[in-house]
């Protein structure tokens, strides 16, 4: 077992009662990383709602930028294993995108099944020096035919427009929120002639898993605050690094029991740490309870990347820690007697 | 004169949505001291942040703004508004009409969403004034924004049509403007990103997009009635819109509707 408390180690139960007396004191608390298996995402909804506290997930920036660009214009996708079974053009938008591992597997492959089966692949890089949403908006306005002549972006769309099955692959934090909007907006106009998709690359973190939790557990994306009583969605009052900044938020639960970076407002804002083994330390936070890893000491649901779907990852070993949805669920019961006393 | 007064900084955001002359002239002082206003489980009422001084009439003054008050002035329809500081993210959400002033600087989404009236901002303005949050079809949506100091990023970004003045600005002005006019003495990079219809009148500017092409100078009659409707609310502007100027049309990369007049 490994829990400390203001860097001295206590038992499990000292800890967790800690950090109900902590969670219940506070007037804005922000459950926040959420980079953790379902069930624990799950319980740390619960557990929000019944603090009065607003959520944010690691990875938000570029999930919002995502959102917006869906919320305004829909989108067209595919998943990185269609990408390598049928794509025989392939367009990699900014840097991100160029050296994703991604394209040495469709270096090495080719078109197996669809459409273009059987068929070169054709590996494009667009240029993003600069801003790259304008990069993009250069692109399409060649695509669109309002700009002509000699130009990269006017080969380049050429090569859009006489694939089979294109694909344009994205970094949604790098692109922003305006580039993604442009870029979908290529892919309708270019889905007028042919068959083109989307593919935007993961954060690395469980954000595309809790945008679904989110939605089924609230109506809305992730950044929502209960201090209402309701859920309501706002993703600048609710943003966990500007809530720690300015001072509005005074105490934090942080979820990650898969390994991540770690806030800069950690250390500086009264928090209650649940980090996966090897990753709690005594001095991470206020509160530290270390969680079993989820697909490593106990299994748990998890975004898969390659599949783009939510699956069961079983656990490769054991662990004496326990699972932080557990956790979760003994401070949300321990809210209740820290209220009334 | 009605007199919300700030007792102090508060504690958490407030929410003065729906806070107006109208809404108050039909409450007692301690009717409305019970309206809720607070955004935690504490439950904080105007009563509790505000002292109240009710007299029915049109006119409101909230003395002592601070940046935690949000929507102020949200859905304001007649009479008027002064607040004596600054305030937080959306102000004059949604507002229909009347008259909404603000002594101090102002947080991001002003005047978003508003349909009518005239909303002025004597400091600076943050993100998106006049913009749309998120998810939302349009931002400035038929009223005047007047901004005197600076105002942030993405200035009407997606506004539907009305007028919005600023000193400064920061990048993307007029970024995915629907309709409408901005008149900025400066600007930022890439003003009028993926801009479908609308007119940005421009002092000076940073970088265009390679979207937005000259079209050359005019003498047009729009724009002496341009600069004609700005005098009455800034004679710099108006100066701006009778100065040698040159037309860029765009954004190419989408309806290419939208111009640029942009001081020559």
């Amino acid at each position: 077992m490994a829990a400390w408390v203001k860097g001295q180690e206590v038992g499990l139960d000292a800890a967790v009662s800690a950090a109900a007396a902590l969670l219940s004191s506070a007037r804005a608390p922000i459950v926040a990383g959420l980079n953790a298996e379902l069930s624990a995402v799950r319980a740390a909804f619960r557990l929000a709602a019944e603090t009065g506290a607003s959520v944010d997930t690691l990875g938000s920036e570029g999930t919002y930028a995502e959102l917006g660009a869906l919320s305004r214009g829909g989108a067209m996708t595919t998943t990185p294993a269609e990408t390598i079974g049928r794509a025989d053009t392939v367009l990699a938008v900014g840097a991100a995108a160029r050296s994703a591992p991604l394209i040495d597997a469709l270096r090495a492959s080719r078109p197996s099944r669809g459409v273009a089966a059987g068929a070169e692949r054709t590996l494009l890089t667009l240029d993003t020096a600069g801003d790259p949403a304008v990069a993009v908006a250069t692109l399409r306005a060649y695509a669109k035919g309002h700009l002509a002549g000699e130009h990269p972006s006017a080969d380049i769309a050429r090569a859009l427009f006489a694939a089979r099955f294109g694909v344009i692959l994205y970094d949604p934090a790098e692109l922003g929120e305006f580039g993604i909007e442009m870029l979908q907006a290529l892919g309708r106009d270019l889905n007028e002639s042919t068959r083109v998709f989307t593919l935007s690359l993961g954060s690395g973190s469980q954000d595309r898993a809790v945008v679904p939790l989110s939605a089924w557990t609230t109506g809305q994306a992730p950044r929502v605050g209960f201090g209402r009583g309701l859920p309501e969605h706002d993703p600048w009052r609710f943003d966990a690094a500007r809530l720690a900044a300015s001072g509005e938020a005074d105490a934090a639960l942080w979820l990650a029991s898969l390994p991540c970076e770690r806030p800069g407002w950690l250390g500086r804002l009264r928090t209650v740490a649940l980090l996966g083994e090897g990753a709690a330390a005594p001095d991470v936070a206020e509160i530290v309870i270390a969680v079993a890893v989820p697909g490593e000491g106990v299994g748990g649901t998890l975004w898969d990347e390659g599949r783009a779907a939510i699956a069961y990852r079983p656990a490769a070993g054991t662990s004496a820690l326990p699972a932080a949805a557990g956790v979760i669920e003994a401070i949300r019961r321990g809210l209740a007697s820290k209220e009334a006393a | 004169m009605s007199v919300l007064t700030l007792r102090g900084a508060p504690p958490e955001r407030l929410d003065l949505n729906g806070i107006t002359p109208l809404a108050l002239s039909l409450l007692s002082e301690a009717e409305a001291a019970r309206l809720p206003v607070g955004t935690s489980r504490r439950g904080l009422t105007l009563g509790d942040c505000f002292a109240i001084r009710l007299d029915g009439s049109a006119d409101l003054v909230i003395e002592g703004g601070h940046e935690r008050l949000d929507r102020v002035g949200g859905g304001l329809s007649e009479g008027t508004i002064r607040v004596e500081g600054d305030v937080g993210q959306r102000l004059g959400e949604a507002m229909a009409g009347g008259e909404l002033t603000v002594s101090g600087s102002a947080g991001p989404f002003a005047a978003t969403a508003a349909t009518g009236g005239r909303i002025t901002i004597k400091g600076d303005a943050g993100e998106a004034a006049g913009g749309a949050i998120y998810a939302a079809k349009a931002g400035l949506d038929g009223a005047t924004l007047v901004i005197e100091g600076e105002a942030g990023e993405r200035l009407g970004d997606r506004m539907r049509r009305g007028l919005i003045l600023a000193n400064r600005a920061g990048r993307l002005t007029g970024a995915r403007m629907i309709a409408g006019t901005i008149a900025a003495l400066s600007v930022g990079d890439h003003p009028g990103y993926g801009m479908r219809r609308g007119t940005l009148l421009l002092g000076a500017h940073g970088t265009l997009t390679p979207t937005f092409v000259e079209t050359g100078h005019h003498d047009l009659v729009y724009l002496r009635l341009l600069a004609r409707s700005l005098s009455r609310l800034s004679p710099a502007h108006a100066e701006l819109a009778r100065r040698p100027l040159k037309r860029y049309s765009g954004d190419l990369a989408t309806l290419a509707k939208g111009e640029i007049w942009a001081a020559a």
